[in-house]
């Protein structure tokens, strides 16, 4: 239950939600699936004035463009997305990480657009704080943090954990955003800002309208991974996404991207890593060696309940086997 | 109905928003219901409240237990993270649609032969998980089920006997019931 009052109004279009939000000039918030803002919205994490529902705007399906990209709609359901026969054939990795989001309810309401925009997390900040008798935090707007007691500047260390971003940035996907002047396209990555406290560059009128996934190259193979303590219904320890283009010969690698999610306040490229891969045969010391030094470049953020030391080795062996399954996937047959 | 539900559960917060209380229908069980509600009344709130229907249960009310489990438009979600408004117009099933009359359903029938329920709190939101991962998916493998049933938390079976009842709905042989 949300113990403050706020109005409702559905938007037909996402160009009407965009003027609806620009009225309000800060004061309003869209409500796709809600998974991510009503929860925010009963802690009083977030107290909008109004929401606006993009819930009477049905998604397009996910379709492949003339130039080999595919395009889908932010509105699309998680559960749409994992079950796309066209995602699952070309794009595996996207279906796999919208697959291992949350449960299956949180897949059937939750959205693509929700998900890249949800908020950054903290054990602190996520729960009821009503009858939590402490003073704000920075996020909250107040002036300490609890899980970092010796943080005095007004930084906040929570972490971004979508599970598909990290996908998306591996596969060097776009969204085009909708604004009041109009639609831009930015890549995935440039969607961040890394500040916890405003963690997306998107202003209070701008809204994701859709994904745009590149054409795959020429010996391309992915991996992915989720680290979890259960294995389901729960948000990750670490994300890890591996793209990799395997040359002609089978065995060198041409290119990499190596994204790692839910450890900082943005999802992480490890440009060293992917740059010590490039040109070089990758064999299993290789590929042990890369990990090593990857887990430090991630430099993760303790958070939940893990050291960063425990994260760190996390990101070093599950990267090493993330690798090595996509390099097994690109040799067998069969992708 | 003539005040909203959260009008009663004001308490002492202020309101900042003056929020307008609206009419909406919605559809539960094949039965038309006509309901006030302000924007922040939850589905899992109106259904149990105004509508009457208490079969579904609210526990975590932050999108984790599944106990809230209904089927809007054959889709599982949570109906205490989904604003009733949202539903206006929509058929909605709730426990209570499972049974004939008097007659269980298979998946209902299955749960008492395998012992699935104990104190009871999860099993209406695993039935409504359950009747959806049957409708869309007849024969189900183990795994399917896990997976279907991953946002239902049981504090009390261990889940197995969750499990095998679901896998003798789906009538793949296979599971003996054990209760009879
Ligand atoms: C129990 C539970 C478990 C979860 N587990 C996971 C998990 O494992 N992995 C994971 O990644 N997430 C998880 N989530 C978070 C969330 O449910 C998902 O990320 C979901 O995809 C959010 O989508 P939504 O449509 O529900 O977002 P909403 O809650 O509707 O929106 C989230 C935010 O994005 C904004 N927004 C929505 N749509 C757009 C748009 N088109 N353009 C711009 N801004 C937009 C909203 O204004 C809001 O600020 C979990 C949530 C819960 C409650
Ligand atoms: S990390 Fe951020 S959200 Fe967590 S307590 Fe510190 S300021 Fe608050
Ligand atoms: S009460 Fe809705 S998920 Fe727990
Ligand atoms: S039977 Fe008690 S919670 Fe499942």
């Amino acid at each position: 239950m949300i113990l403050f009052d706020f109005d409702y109004e559905r938007a037909a279009t996402l160009e009407d939600a965009v003027a609806i939000l620009a009225r309000l000039q800060g004061e309003a918030r869209a409500l796709a699936g809600g998974t991510d803002l009503l929860p925010s919205m009963r802690m009083e994490n977030i107290k909008p004035r109004l929401l606006v529902s993009l819930g009477a705007i049905e998604p397009n399906e996910p379709e492949m463009l003339a130039d080999g990209s595919i395009r889908i709609d932010a509105l699309s359901r998680l559960a749409s997305l994992e079950n796309s026969s066209l995602l699952r054939d070309k794009v595996p990795m996207l279906a796999e990480s919208a697959h291992v989001v949350g449960s299956n309810q949180i897949r059937q309401m939750g959205t693509l657009g929700g998900n890249l925009c949800q908020e950054t997390r903290c054990m602190q900040l996520d729960q009821k704080h009503d009858y939590q008798f402490v003073a704000p935090c920075f996020k909250r707007g107040g002036d300490c943090c609890y899980p970092f007691p010796r943080n005095k500047r007004d930084i906040c260390w929570s972490v971004y954990m979508s599970d598909i971003a990290p996908a998306l940035i591996a596969l060097d996907a776009e969204v085009e955003i909708l604004g009041e002047a109009g639609r831009r396209r930015i890549h995935v990555e440039e969607l961040f800002t890394g500040n916890g406290l405003k963690p997306l560059k998107l202003g209070q009128a701008e809204l994701l309208r859709a994904v745009f996934i590149p054409q795959r190259p020429r010996g391309y193979t992915w991996g992915f991974h989720k680290s979890t303590v259960r294995g389901g219904l729960e948000f990750g320890m670490a994300v890890i996404a591996v793209a990799l283009q395997i040359a002609e010969d089978g065995m060198t690698c041409a290119d990499a991207r190596i994204v790692i999610g839910a450890v900082r306040e943005a999802p992480v490229r490890l440009a060293a890593a992917e740059r010590s891969l490039k040109g070089v045969v990758l064999d299993e010391k290789r590929l042990a060696q890369v990990a090593a030094e990857a887990s430090r470049e991630a430099n993760p953020l303790p958070h939940h309940g893990f050291t960063k030391r425990h994260l760190m080795d996390n990101i070093r062996v599950y990267l090493r086997r993330t690798m090595a399954q996509a390099i097994g996937r690109a040799r067998s047959p069969e992708r | 109905m003539g005040i909203a539900l959260s009008d009663l559960a004001k308490g002492g917060v202020a309101a900042k928003t003056k929020s307008r209380t609206r009419l909406i229908s919605l559809c539960v069980n094949g039965e038309w219901h006509e309901v006030a509600v302000k924007p922040r009344d939850m589905l899992v709130d109106v259904i149990r409240d105004a509508i009457g229907l208490t079969g579904t249960k609210a526990s975590c009310e932050s999108g984790i237990c599944g106990a809230c489990t209904v089927l809007v438009e054959d889709r599982p979600v949570l109906g205490c993270i989904t604003l009733a408004v949202e539903c206006e117009g929509k058929q909605v099933q709730t426990v209570e649609g499972l049974a004939d009359g008097e007659k269980l359903s298979g998946i209902q029938e299955a749960f008492l032969d395998q012992g699935a329920v104990q104190c009871g709190f999860c099993t209406s939101g695993m039935l409504m998980s359950a009747t959806a991962l049957l409708r869309r998916n007849p024969k189900p493998s183990r795994q399917d089920i896990n997976k279907a049933l991953e946002g239902n938390l049981c504090r009390c079976t261990g889940y197995n006997s969750i499990v095998d009842a679901v896998l003798q709905a789906s009538a793949q042989g296979g599971v003996k019931a054990v209760m009879k």
